[in-house]
C-alpha cells in the first residue's frame, strides 16, 4: 500500500475565516476515501484545492508521480458538485474534447469516450446536445469526462447530493464499479454513502480532521456491543434489576478490569448495557435471571451504530 | 502551470511544446465549432456584408431616394455629385466602425465571463492546460471571426462600388483593410480582457465599447500628440481607403504600439484568469 496523495497541513483562509485549518491526511493507492462532514465543514474547499482550482494559503500536497503542483492535474479526474458543460456540444463531443485537453490524440480520445459513454450509461444520448440532459445524465457525463484520460485519482465533490433517489443509486452503483480500477476521493455529508462505498473515511469538522481511518477499523474500535434488556413490570423483577445494576456500578467503581460490563443504564423496566464480551455477558445475564426467576419480555443484542459515532464526533 | 512547464521542459522540451500547442489547437477548434453552432459564424459576416453592400448602393440611389421622399416641391433639381469609389470605401469602413464593431463586441462579450458564470470553466481549467493557452485560443477564434467578417464585408463593398460608382485599385482597398483589421483586432482584444476581468458579459461589452470610443476620441482630439496610439488606426484606414497618403512613420508607430498593446492585454488576461481562479 503506497500513498498516492499526501496532504500536509493544508490551510485555506478567506479573510480571517479559516475554512480549512491544517488538514493532514494520506490517500492510499487503490483506496476509496470519503471526506465526510456536515455542511460548511470545509469539504468543498479541500476538494477544490486538491483539484487545483483553489490555491491553498499554506501547506502542501504531494502526489506520487508528480514533482510539483501543476503537473498533478494530469493525474486527477475532477467532478464538481453541479457540473455544467458546453450545452451546444453533444455528450460524446464533450468527452472527446476533455480527453484531448488531457493530451490524448483525437483517435485515442474517441476510443476512450466511446467506451466511457457506454459504461456510464449515456450511450443512447451521446449524440444529443447536452442542453437536453437531465441532472442524473449530466452527473454521468461528468464522470465520463473526468475518467477519459484514465486518472490516477478521481476527485468528486458531493457526487450524489443533488440527485433524486433513483439517480443517486445508479451513480453509487457506478462508483462501486469504478473504485475497483482507480483511487477515489469524494466528499459527502451522508454517512450512509460513505459507509456503502468506502474503505477509508476522513471526518472533518470546522476545517479540521476530527477522525480518520479505515471504516472497518473505526467501526471495530469505536463500535461497542450493546445488550438491551426489558423486563415485565413486576415488583421482584424491578428490584432485581436495580440491584444488578448497582452491583455493576460497584464493580466499576472498584475498577475491576474483569468486569464484563462497561456501562449500564436503567430506564424504568428496561436497561441497556455496553459490554466487552457479548457472549459471556449474555450468558451471565441469562443465568442470573433464570436463577432469580425474572420475567424477561425482551433481550436484544446489537451495536452502537456508525451514525451514533458520526453524530458524536461531529457534534462534540 | 509554470511549474509544469519547467519540469516537462527539462524532460523533453519539444514534446511539451507540441503537446501544449496541440491542446491550444483543440481549443481553437472548439471555439470555432461553438461559433458555428451558435450561428455567429453566419450572421456576423452577414451583417458586415450587408453593411458593405448598403453603402455603395445607397450612395448610388441617393438621388432616386430623395426624389421619392415626396417632401420636395415640384420641379426640384437634385444634383448630387457622385463621390469617388475610394470615398465610398472609406464610408464603408466608418459603417463597420459603428454597427459592425457593436455586433462583433456583442458576439464575443461572454467568451470568458459566460463560461465562468455557467461553471464550465471549473471543468475545463482543471485539465492540464495553461491559462495562456485558454486565453489565446479564445483570442485566435475572435480574431478569425473579426477578420473573416471584415474581409467578406469589405470585398462585397469593393465589388459593388466598382459596379455602381467607380473602380478602385484593389491594393488601396487591401492596405486600408489591413490597418482597419488591426484596429478591430485591438477592440476584440480589449473585449477579451474585460470579459476575463469582469463577471458580467454586459459590463465587459460596455467597457470594451467605451474603451474603443475613448481611444478613437483621444486620437482624433489630439492627432499630433496621440497619432501613434491604437485609436488613430481607424482614421489611418479611412485615409488609406480614400487614397490619401498618411504619415507613414506615425502609421507604423501606431501599428507597432497596437501589436505590443494586444500582446500585453492577452498576457494580462491570462494572468487575471490565473489569479481569479486562485482567489475564488
Amino acid at each position: 500500500m503506497t500513498a498516492l496523495l499526501e496532504v500536509k497541513d493544508l490551510t485555506k483562509a478567506f479573510g480571517t475565516v479559516k475554512a480549512v485549518d491544517g488538514i493532514h491526511f494520506t490517500i492510499a493507492e487503490g483506496h476509496c476515501v470519503a471526506l465526510l462532514g456536515p455542511n460548511g465543514a470545509g469539504k468543498t474547499t479541500t476538494i477544490r484545492m486538491i483539484a487545483g482550482l483553489l490555491k491553498q494559503t499554506s501547506g502542501q500536497m504531494v502526489f506520487k508521480g508528480a514533482g510539483n503542483r501543476g503537473e498533478h492535474r494530469e493525474l486527477i479526474g475532477y467532478l464538481p458538485q453541479t457540473p455544467s458543460f458546453h450545452n451546444w456540444m453533444t455528450g460524446f463531443e464533450f468527452v472527446v474534447y476533455a480527453g484531448q485537453l488531457c493530451g490524448l490524440t483525437s483517435a485515442e480520445a474517441k476510443k476512450s469516450a466511446k467506451e466511457l459513454v457506454e459504461r456510464v450509461g449515456i450511450a443512447g444520448a451521446a449524440k444529443r446536445r447536452i442542453g437536453s440532459y437531465s441532472g442524473g445524465m449530466k452527473q454521468r457525463l461528468g464522470l465520463a469526462q473526468a475518467l477519459v484520460h484514465r486518472p490516477k485519482l478521481l476527485v468528486m465533490d458531493e457526487p450524489v447530493s443533488a440527485l433524486d433517489p433513483i439517480g443517486r443509486r445508479e451513480v453509487l452503483d457506478l462508483l462501486r464499479e469504478l473504485k475497483r480500477e482507480t483511487t477515489v476521493l469524494f466528499s459527502t455529508h451522508v454517512l450512509h454513502d460513505a459507509e456503502a462505498l468506502c474503505d477509508d473515511v476522513i471526518i472533518i469538522r470546522e476545517g479540521k480532521v476530527a477522525l480518520q481511518g479505515a471504516i472497518e477499523t473505526i467501526r471495530d474500535e469505536r463500535r461497542k456491543p450493546i445488550i438491551n434488556l426489558q423486563l415485565e413490570n413486576d415488583e421482584s423483577s424491578r428490584q432485581w434489576l436495580a440491584l444488578f445494576i448497582q452491583t455493576i456500578r460497584d464493580e466499576k467503581r472498584l475498577a475491576n478490569q474483569l468486569s464484563l460490563f462497561e456501562t449500564a443504564e436503567q430506564h424504568e423496566g428496561a436497561a441497556s448495557f455496553a459490554v466487552k464480551d457479548v457472549d459471556a455477558a449474555r450468558q451471565l445475564l441469562i443465568g442470573e435471571m433464570a436463577r432469580n426467576q425474572i420475567k424477561i419480555s425482551k433481550l436484544e443484542v446489537g451495536h452502537s451504530s456508525l451514525e451514533d459515532l458520526f453524530m458524536k464526533v461531529v457534534g462534540e | 502551470m509554470k511549474g509544469a512547464a519547467n519540469t516537462s521542459n527539462k524532460l523533453d522540451p519539444t514534446s511539451f511544446m507540441t503537446s501544449s500547442f496541440i491542446r491550444y489547437l483543440v481549443m481553437v477548434q472548439k471555439e470555432l465549432l461553438e461559433q458555428a453552432r451558435s450561428y455567429k459564424l453566419l450572421w456576423v459576416p452577414l451583417v458586415f456584408v450587408l453593411l458593405g453592400i448598403m453603402q455603395p448602393v445607397s450612395t448610388y440611389y441617393m438621388p432616386v431616394i430623395l426624389e421619392h421622399a415626396g417632401s420636395l416641391p415640384e420641379g426640384t433639381v437634385i444634383d448630387i455629385p457622385m463621390p469617388l469609389g475610394a470615398e465610398v470605401l472609406a464610408q464603408t469602413l466608418q459603417q463597420f466602425g459603428t454597427l459592425g464593431m457593436l455586433v462583433l463586441v456583442l458576439a464575443c462579450m461572454g467568451t470568458v465571463s459566460g463560461e465562468r458564470l455557467s461553471g464550465v470553466s471549473a471543468i475545463i481549467l482543471v485539465k492540464p492546460i495553461s491559462a495562456s493557452a485558454y486565453i489565446s485560443s479564445k483570442w485566435t477564434s475572435m480574431l478569425l471571426l473579426a477578420w473573416g467578417s471584415l474581409a467578406a464585408g469589405y470585398l462585397a463593398s469593393w465589388y459593388y462600388t466598382g459596379l455602381l460608382i467607380g473602380e478602385t485599385p484593389i491594393v488601396q482597398a487591401y492596405e486600408s483593410m489591413l490597418v482597419y483589421g488591426l484596429w478591430l483586432s485591438a477592440v476584440m482584444t480589449i473585449t477579451l480582457l474585460f470579459s476575463t476581468w469582469l463577471r458580467s458579459s454586459a459590463a465587459a461589452a460596455f467597457a470594451a465599447l467605451g474603451g474603443a470610443l475613448m481611444l478613437t476620441l483621444l486620437a482624433s482630439l489630439f492627432p499630433k500628440q496621440l497619432g501613434w496610439t491604437p485609436g488613430a488606426l481607424s482614421g489611418f484606414a479611412y485615409q488609406l481607403a480614400a487614397a490619401g497618403t498618411p504619415d507613414s512613420s506615425t502609421l507604423s508607430a501606431a501599428v507597432v504600439v497596437t501589436i505590443v498593446c494586444m500582446l500585453g492585454s492577452i498576457s494580462l488576461a491570462a494572468l487575471q484568469l490565473r489569479k481569479s481562479l486562485a482567489a475564488e
